[in-house]
């Protein structure tokens, strides 16, 4: 089976997008390297025909920074199945008060979420591939 | 087209190190090179957003920072907006082999990285000066 692409926004504006890129980079580098990948989403937005075939009909995990999901609209412009969309605002409840830093760089607090979100992507990877098989 | 404020919009590409970099340069535009006057855009709000995106780069320039040279930052926004008033393809400042790395999270910058974002934000500047004088 294909790996499942796991695609963040990487918002530059505020440290939800840096939050979300840097979860899928530990998903995609650390936890999950051989069940997932990830892709460029500036490539995605494109829409070139290299893209497409790489993206058309494969399952796909998008972690968006906002509200607006840039990155599940953009994949799903491509062709590409979003089996689960998340958002990094849905996991902020229990860190209320807590400072993750900004678009630049992420603070110890911020770290720790990352890690969170990226567990929950591994867990939905893993998920993925036992269903497949 | 008004020049009072510039756009400068990165990649962020999620599949190699100039993506990386990209995405550093232009936090570092907005935060110290030239704050104020720099506005960014997440490149896939071209296809997400509400067009205010798509209107930004058709009445203020933009300068495109890609990771490779797919240019993607570059072909988006000329193919969604309006020509980009200056471009910059990382690839060609560190070499293509290095821009092509794996992508890098921010905690494992290095010296060499930091120089990378260094060369190409002072390429930015006298783009942006260009532009702006």
């Amino acid at each position: 089976m294909s790996k499942i692409k796991v695609i963040p926004c990487s918002g530059i504006g505020k440290v939800l997008g840096l939050l979300a890129r840097e979860s899928v980079l530990m998903v995609t580098q650390e936890k999950c390297p051989n069940e997932s990948e990830t892709l460029c989403l500036a490539h995605v937005v494109t829409g070139d025909d290299e893209v497409v075939a790489k993206i058309k009909g494969q399952p796909c995990i998008t972690m968006d920074g906002c509200p607006k999901y840039c990155a599940k609209k953009s994949v799903e412009a491509a062709g590409g199945e979003v089996d689960h969309s998340y958002k990094v605002p849905d996991f902020m409840k229990p860190h209320r008060g807590e400072e993750h830093g900004t678009g630049t760089y992420l603070t110890a607090d911020g770290w720790k979420f990352a890690e969170e979100l990226s567990d929950i992507l591994a867990k939905t990877v893993i998920e993925m591939q036992e269903e497949v098989r | 087209m008004i020049v009072n404020k510039i756009g400068v919009i990165g990649c962020s590409g999620e599949e190699c190190l100039g993506g990386t970099i990209s995405r550093l340069v232009v936090r570092k535009m907005l935060e110290e090179l030239r704050p104020g006057m720099t506005t960014s855009l997440c490149l896939p709000l071209f296809i997400a957003g509400d067009g205010g995106e798509r209107e930004f780069a058709e009445k203020y320039p933009t300068i495109s920072i890609d990771g490779c040279s797919k240019c993607c930052a570059k072909r988006a926004i000329e193919k969604y907006s309006n020509a980009v008033a200056g471009s910059i393809d990382i690839s060609e400042i560190i070499g293509e082999d290095k821009a092509l790395e794996k992508p890098l999270s921010t905690r494992n910058l290095t010296a060499e990285h930091l120089e990378f974002v260094k060369q190409t934000a002072e390429k930015t500047c006298e783009i942006y000066d260009g532009i702006s004088s």
